[in-house]
C-alpha cells in the first residue's frame, strides 16, 4: 500500500468507529463498543506505523507525501483541498497520538465500566481521536483548522461527559469559550495568509513566505502572533490556561486523553510545524518562549499547593507543556517533540494511576485524604512511582533525557536564552518536589481508611457525590456510574499501565546524547531548513553537563520532598501559616480566573444580560402582556399592535434612515 | 392595432405553471369538503415540481429578457427560483398536520403559498422598477395573510397584522426611493436605462442618493437588516411554523436576488457611494442579530435573530459587487434554505407533540426518544454556526473569501467573530437536545391541567387559547415529514464535504450578472 493510503486509513478507523458506535448504539452491547472503539485506535496505530515503514524506506529528502481527496479549489476557487500531509513530523505525532490513544480507550473498557454512558463515552473518545489525527495529518491550514475546531467539540462534549453535574458542564462550556479564541486567532492567521499569499498548503506557504516578507516584517510577526493565541488556548498557556483545571471534571481516562497524548500538544505541534513562518518573525518566536517559561514557573507553583490529585496532575501538565513550547520556539524542534513523546507516556501513566487510585477512594480526589496505599495497591503504587520519577526528570528515565536535551540547546545558543535554560532547571527542582509529594503522601504513611478497607480485600464504597461541590448523585446516566474499578482488578487497566510504565522508563534511550539520535534523524528532512538548528549544535560535553545539572535539580527537589513528607511531617503546616499571603496566592492560582472573570467574562455576561433584559423587557413582555389580557379578540391585537410596538420600530426606522440619508448626503457633498 | 411586445414563452414558462397551478389548486379547494388535504398538497407539488422542472430546463438556455424587458431570466433568477421552490416543496409536507393550515383550510392556505412563490420568482426576474414594486407586493401580501391564518392564536394574528404594518411601511419607503431614482436618472424604470441615466456624472447627486437610501431602506425591512430588522423575531414567533420557516428562507432569498440586481444594475455607477454604507450596516447586523440571540428561550426568536445576523453576513456577499460575492451569496442562500428549513421543521413537530410550543424546553431531552430529530437539529444547529463539515462552513468560507479578495477583508473579520458569538446560543441548544433530561410531565396533561402553569420548568406561553394539546395531531410520526427533515439534513452534511454541485449551481448566478460586475 503506498504512504498516503496509509495516512487516510490512520484517518478513517477512528471515524468509522464512532460513527459504527454512534449508529448502532440500540444494538450493541456496552462492552462490545469499547472493544470496537478500541479496536478502531489500535488499527490506526497500526496504519501509522505502516506509513512509518514507508517513510523509512525512501531517501531521507523524500519523506513528503502529499495527497489530496478532493480539492475545493478547482471547484471554488478557495486555496485549500481536502488534503492529507504524510511526513516525518506528522507520522511521529500520528504514532504518538494512536498509540497512547489506544492505551487510554483499552484502559476505559475497564475504568467506565459501570457508567451508563459507556457506548456515548468511546463514541466521543473515537470522535476526538479522529479530530485529533485531522488536526496533525492536515496538509494545510484550513484542514488544519477543521480538525483544531473539531477537538474543541470533542473536548467540550467529554468534558461535559457527566452532564447532570453542574460543574462538569460549566467546566466543558469553559473549555470550549477559551478554545473558540484560539480558533479566532488561527481563523485571522488564516486569513492573512490567504491574503499575502494566497495559499494555505504547508508546502507552498512555506516556499512562498520568505519572499513575500523580510524578516520581522509586521504581517508576518501578525500572522505568528495570531497562531500562538491559537497555539496558547489549545495548550493551556497562559493567560489562557485557567480551562485546563477545570477540565479535571471530566472522566479520568478523558483527562488522560486531553491532558497526556493530544489536545493539548497541539499548540507545540502548530509552532513547530510552522517553524519557516516563525524563522521569518524571531519577535514573535520569542514572546512565544517567554509565554512558555512564564507558564512553566506559574503552574509548577501552584502545583505546589494544590490539594486535589487529577489537578495537581493537570497543573504540572501545563508546566511540562511549557517546556515544549519553549523548546520549539527557541530552535530546539526535535527536543520539544522529544518531550512531547516522552511527557505523553508519563502522564498518561500519572493519570491512569490516580484514577486507580480515586476509585480506590470511591471518587474522592482530595490527597490530604490519602495515605498509604502502598500495601493495597502495588500495581497502582509502582506506576504512580514510575510516572513520577519520569516527570521530575530522574536521571535514566524518560523525562531527564528530554527536559534536558531542550535546556541544553537554549544554554547553547546562548546570549538571552540562557534564562530559559535558568528558568527551565528551577521549574525542574519544583516539578520535582510536586511530583514526589504526590507520591509521599499517597504511597506512604499510615493507611487511611480505604487503603485500610482494602487491604482487607474490600473496595471502599460510598454515596456518589459530587467531589467538587459535595452534592449528592445518583448514578444513571449523566453522573459517574455505581461501580468504581481499580488496576489491581482489571487487566485492561493493568495492560495499558505496564506498557506506558515502560515508555515512561526507557522511553528516554532513544535520545541518549552521543550514543542514539533515533528521533532526531528521523525529524531533521522536516526542519533541516531552519536556521538555528543549522547554526546551534549542542556539543556532547555541554549535553552530559547539563544532564549532571538536570540530575541535581531533580535529586534536590525529590530530597526536599523527602524532608518536608517523610522525615519532619507537619512541617508543611508550619510553612503555609508561615507564608499565608503567598499560599493563598498559588492556591488561587495567582488569581488567574478572576483576572479573566472580570476582563472578559464579566462583560460579555453583560451585553447578553441587556439584550435579553432590557431589550426583550420593553420589546416582548410588553407584547405578551398585551396579548395576554384580552380574551385574544382583534380588538385587543389591533391595540396592543398599535399601542407602542409598532410606533417603537417606527422610531428605529426612521433614525436608521436618517442616519443612512445623512450619511449619503455628507457623502454626496 | 396596439403593437405586443414579442414574449419568450419558453422562459416564461414557470411563471405560467404556476399561475395555472394556482388556479387549479383553488378551484380543488372549493370544490371539495372542506378537508382534502391530500388532493391539495399532492397539486401544489405537482405544481413546485413542474415550476422547478421547468426553471432547470432554462438553466441550459441563454439570458433572456421578457415581456419588454420588464423581466429577465439569468443565472440569478433562476438559481433563487430553484431555492424558492425547493423551500415551498418542504413546506408543504409540514403543513399536512398544522393546524393553522387546517383551520384556514388547505386549497386557501396552498393557493397563498403558491401566490408567494410566484411574487418571489417574479421578484428574481424583475428589471425595471414597476414590475420590482408589483412583485415584491405580490410576494408580501399572501404572506401577510399567512401569517394571521391561525385564527384561533392571537399571536398570530398579531404576527400577521405587524407584519402588514410594518411591511407597508417598507414597501412604501421602497417606493418613494423608486420616484427619487426615477425621477433622478432622468424618467427611467429599467434598471439598465437607470444605469446609464445616472451615468458617471449624476453617481452622487443628492436627489439620486436620497432614493437609493430609501431603496435601501426598503430591501433591508425585507431581508432584515439591522436597525430594520424588529419585525423579525415578532413576526417569526407569532406566525404558524411552516410559514415561519418559508418566510425566514424564500422570502430573504428572492429580496436579496432583486437587492443584488437592482444595486448591482441600475446602481452600479454608484457603487463606491454605497458600498461603506451597506458594509456598516453589515457590520452592524451581525453584531445586533448574534448579541440578541443570545438570551432567547423561544426557539423560533433564536432562529429570528440568528436569521438577522445571516442577513447580515449575506448582505457582505452583495455589496463586494464581485462575480465571487454574488456566487458566495447565493451558495450561502441555497445552504441556509437547507439547514433553516430542517431546524423549522424539527420545531414544528414537537411544537405539535409537546405543550411547551416553541420553547426550548420542547427539544430537550429528545436525544434519547427521538434520535433523528435530534441529529437533525444538531447539524442544523451547528451548520448554522458555521463548523466544519456542514455546508454552512463552506458558506462562510466562501464569503470571507471574497470578502477578503474584495478589499472588505474587515467584514470577513465580523463574519469570523459573529459567527463565534453564535456559537454560545446554537451550543445552548444542542446541550438542552444532549445533555438535558426531557422535561417530566407528560405533554397531554401539562396542557390540560391548571397547575401546570405553577410548573417551573413550564415557559410562561402555554396557556395560550386555541392551542388545545387533545386536538393537537402528532404529525411528527408523518414519515413524509420525517423524509423532508432527513433528506435536508442529508444535504447539509454531503454539501459541506462535497461542496462542488451547490458550487457550480451557485456560479450559474454570478454569470448572470457577469456583464455588470467586476472580476475577482
Amino acid at each position: 500500500m503506498s504512504i498516503s493510503t496509509w495516512g487516510w486509513l490512520v484517518l478513517a478507523f477512528p471515524l468509522a468507529g464512532s460513527l459504527l458506535i454512534a449508529l448502532l448504539y440500540r444494538v450493541l452491547s456496552a462492552k462490545a463498543a469499547g472493544w470496537i472503539g478500541t479496536l478502531a485506535i489500535a488499527l490506526a496505530f497500526a496504519c501509522s506505523v505502516g506509513a512509518l515503514l514507508g517513510l523509512l524506506d525512501r531517501p531521507a529528502d523524500q519523506r513528503e507525501i502529499a495527497s489530496t481527496l478532493y480539492d475545493y479549489a478547482g471547484a471554488a476557487g478557495i486555496p485549500f483541498d481536502l488534503g492529507i500531509l504524510v511526513d516525518p513530523l506528522s507520522v511521529f505525532m500520528a504514532l504518538v497520538v494512536t498509540g497512547v490513544s489506544a492505551l487510554i480507550h483499552l484502559y476505559s473498557v475497564a475504568y467506565m465500566g459501570s457508567d451508563r454512558g459507556y457506548r456515548r463515552f468511546f463514541s466521543f473518545l473515537n470522535f476526538f481521536v479522529f479530530s485529533m489525527l485531522l488536526l496533525v495529518l492536515a496538509g494545510n491550514y484550513v484542514l488544519l483548522i477543521v480538525g483544531w475546531a473539531f477537538v474543541g467539540f470533542a473536548s467540550y462534549a467529554l468534558i461535559s461527559f457527566w452532564y447532570r453535574r453542574r460543574t462538569a458542564t460549566d467546566a466543558g462550556m469553559k473549555a470550549f469559550v477559551i478554545n473558540v479564541i484560539g480558533d479566532i486567532g488561527l481563523v485571522f492567521a488564516a486569513i492573512l495568509l490567504i491574503k499575502e499569499l494566497g495559499v494555505t498548503d504547508y508546502g507552498a506557504v512555506f516556499e512562498l513566505a520568505p519572499e513575500a516578507f523580510t524578516a520581522n516584517e509586521w504581517t508576518v510577526v501578525a500572522i505568528c502572533l495570531l497562531l500562538i493565541v491559537g497555539a496558547i488556548a489549545k495548550s493551556a498557556q497562559a493567560p489562557l490556561h485557567t480551562w485546563l483545571a477545570d477540565a479535571m471534571e471530566g472522566p479520568t481516562p478523558v483527562s488522560a486523553l486531553i491532558h497526556a497524548a493530544t489536545m493539548v500538544t497541539a499548540g507545540v505541534y502548530l509552532i513547530a510545524r510552522s517553524y519557516p513562518l516563525f524563522d521569518l518573525a524571531p519577535t514573535a518566536a520569542d514572546v512565544a518562549a517567554f509565554i512558555g517559561l512564564f507558564t512553566l514557573l506559574m503552574a509548577a507553583t501552584i502545583a505546589l499547593v494544590v490539594t486535589d490529585l487529577k489537578r495537581i496532575i493537570a497543573f504540572s501538565t501545563m508546566s511540562q507543556i511549557g517546556y515544549m513550547i519553549v523548546g520549539v520556539s527557541i530552535g530546539a524542534y526535535s527536543a520539544g517533540l522529544f518531550h512531547l513523546m516522552t511527557h505523553a507516556f508519563f502522564k498518561a501513566l500519572l493519570f491512569m494511576a490516580a484514577g486507580s487510585i480515586i476509585a480506590a477512594m470511591a471518587a474522592i480526589q482530595d490527597i490530604d485524604r490519602m495515605r498509604g496505599f502502598r500495601r493495597a495497591m502495588p500495581f497502582t503504587c509502582g506506576a504512580l512511582i514510575v510516572g513520577a520519577l519520569a516527570l521530575a526528570g530522574f536521571p535514566g528515565t524518560s523525562g531527564f533525557f528530554s527536559k534536558d536535551e531542550i535546556l541544553a540547546f537554549a544554554a547553547t545558543r546562548g546570549g538571552m536564552y540562557w534564562i530559559f535554560a535558568v528558568g527551565g532547571y528551577i521549574g525542574a527542582i519544583l516539578t520535582a518536589f510536586y511530583s514526589f509529594r504526590i507520591v509521599f503522601r499517597v504511597v506512604y504513611g499510615e493507611p487511611c481508611e480505604e487503603a485500610k478497607e482494602l487491604e482487607g480485600g474490600h473496595l471502599a464504597h460510598a454515596e456518589p457525590v459530587n467531589p467538587a461541590t459535595g452534592e449528592v448523585e445518583d448514578t444513571d446516566v449523566g453522573f459517574p456510574g455505581p461501580d468504581h474499578h481499580i488496576a489491581e482488578r482489571e487487566w485492561p487497566m493493568k495492560v495499558a499501565m505496564a506498557v506506558l510504565a515502560f515508555g515512561a522508563l526507557f522511553g528516554g534511550l532513544i535520545q541518549i546524547p552521543g550514543v542514539t539520535h533515533v528521533l532526531e534523524s528521523f525529524l531533521e528532512p522536516v526542519f533541516e531548513a531552519s536556521p538555528i538548528a543549522a547554526t546551534v549544535h549542542v556539543s556532547t560535553t555541554d549535553a552530559y553537563i547539563g544532564m549532571a545539572v538536570g540530575g541535581l535539580c531533580s535529586l534536590l527537589g525529590i530530597g526536599a520532598a523527602f524532608y518536608l513528607y517523610m522525615v519532619a511531617p507537619g512541617s508543611t503546616l508550619r510553612l503555609r501559616d508561615r507564608f499565608r499571603r503567598l499560599h493563598d496566592f498559588l492556591f488561587n492560582r495567582w488569581y488567574f480566573d478572576e483576572l479573566l472573570n472580570a476582563l472578559a467574562y464579566r462583560p460579555v455576561i453583560a451585553c447578553g444580560r441587556f439584550a435579553s433584559g432590557t431589550f426583550e423587557r420593553v420589546v416582548v413582555d410588553g407584547i405578551v402582556r398585551g396579548a395576554g389580557d384580552g380574551v385574544g379578540g382583534l380588538g385587543t391585537v389591533v391595540r396592543t399592535a398599535q399601542s407602542g410596538f409598532v410606533r417603537f420600530y417606527a422610531l428605529l426606522v426612521v433614525a436608521g434612515l436618517a442616519g443612512l440619508g445623512l450619511y449619503f448626503l455628507l457623502a454626496a457633498s | 392595432m396596439i403593437e405586443t411586445p414579442a414574449i419568450d414563452y419558453g422562459a416564461l414558462s414557470p411563471i405560467i405553471a404556476l399561475v395555472a397551478g394556482i388556479c387549479v389548486v383553488l378551484l380543488v379547494g372549493l370544490i371539495g369538503p372542506r378537508g382534502r388535504r391530500g388532493l391539495s398538497s399532492a397539486l401544489t407539488l405537482a405544481t413546485l415540481a413542474a415550476a422547478a422542472g421547468l426553471l432547470v430546463w432554462q438553466l441550459g438556455e441563454p439570458d433572456a429578457d421578457l415581456v419588454a424587458g420588464a423581466l429577465r431570466s439569468d443565472g440569478l433568477s433562476i438559481t433563487i427560483g430553484l431555492i424558492v421552490v425547493a423551500a415551498a416543496a418542504l413546506v408543504v409536507p409540514l403543513q399536512l398536520r398544522d393546524p393553522a393550515a387546517e383551520e384556514a383550510g388547505f386549497g386557501e392556505t396552498h393557493t397563498l403559498l403558491l401566490g408567494s412563490v410566484l411574487g418571489m420568482l417574479l421578484l428574481a426576474e424583475a428589471q425595471n422598477l414597476i414590475s420590482f414594486f408589483v412583485a415584491l407586493e405580490l410576494l408580501s401580501i399572501p404572506l401577510y395573510v399567512l401569517c394571521g391564518s391561525h385564527r384561533s392564536r392571537s399571536r398570530s394574528l398579531e404576527s400577521g397584522l405587524k407584519y402588514l404594518i410594518v411591511g407597508s411601511i417598507g414597501s412604501a419607503t421602497l417606493l418613494y426611493g423608486s420616484a427619487f431614482i426615477y425621477g433622478g436618472s432622468g424618467g427611467a424604470t429599467d434598471f439598465t436605462a437607470i444605469a446609464q441615466g445616472i451615468g458617471a456624472d449624476l453617481a452622487d447627486d443628492p436627489l439620486v442618493l436620497i432614493g437609493i437610501a430609501l431603496v435601501a431602506v426598503g430591501l433591508a425591512f425585507k431581508v432584515s437588516i439591522a436597525p430594520f430588522h424588529q419585525w423579525t423575531p415578532d413576526v417569526y414567533e407569532g406566525a404558524p411554523t411552516p410559514i415561519t420557516a418559508f418566510m425566514a428562507v424564500a422570502t430573504k432569498a428572492a429580496a436579496f436576488a432583486v437587492f443584488a440586481r437592482f444595486f448591482i444594475t441600475a446602481l452600479g455607477p454608484s457603487a463606491d457611494q454605497w458600498q461603506p454604507a451597506l458594509a456598516a450596516l453589515a457590520a452592524v447586523t451581525i453584531v445586533v442579530g448574534n448579541v440578541g440571540a443570545l438570551g432567547q428561550d423561544s426557539l423560533k426568536r433564536l432562529l429570528g435573530y440568528s436569521g438577522v445576523a445571516q442577513a447580515g453576513y449575506m448582505l457582505t456577499g452583495l455589496l463586494l459587487g464581485t462575480v465571487k460575492g454574488i456566487d458566495a451569496l447565493v451558495f450561502y442562500l441555497a445552504a441556509y434554505m437547507l439547514i433553516n428549513m430542517a431546524a423549522f421543521a424539527v420545531i414544528a413537530v414537537r411544537e405539535r407533540e409537546t405543550a411547551y410550543g416553541d420553547d426550548i424546553t420542547a427539544v430537550q431531552g429528545i436525544g434519547k426518544d427521538r434520535p433523528a430529530l435530534a441529529w437533525s437539529l444538531t447539524i442544523s444547529m451547528l451548520a448554522l454556526a458555521g463548523l466544519p463539515g456542514t455546508a454552512g462552513f463552506i458558506g462562510k468560507l466562501f464569503l470571507i473569501e471574497a470578502a477578503v479578495a474584495g478589499n472588505y477583508t474587515w467584514l470577513g473579520v465580523f463574519i469570523v467573530v459573529g459567527s463565534m458569538i453564535s456559537l454560545v446560543y446554537y451550543l445552548r441548544v444542542v446541550a438542552a437536545i444532549w445533555m438535558r433530561p426531557a422535561p417530566r410531565l407528560a405533554p397531554a396533561m401539562a396542557g390540560a391541567s391548571t397547575e401546570a402553569a405553577g410548573e417551573p420548568g413550564l415557559p410562561r406561553r402555554t396557556g395560550e387559547p386555541g392551542r388545545t394539546p387533545s386536538g393537537a395531531p402528532s404529525g411528527g410520526r408523518c414519515w413524509l415529514v420525517l423524509g423532508a427533515i432527513l433528506a435536508a439534513t442529508a444535504a447539509t452534511v454531503a454539501f459541506g464535504i462535497v461542496p462542488s454541485p451547490l458550487i457550480d449551481f451557485s456560479a450559474h448566478a454570478g454569470e448572470g450578472l457577469a456583464s455588470m460586475l467586476g472580476p475577482g
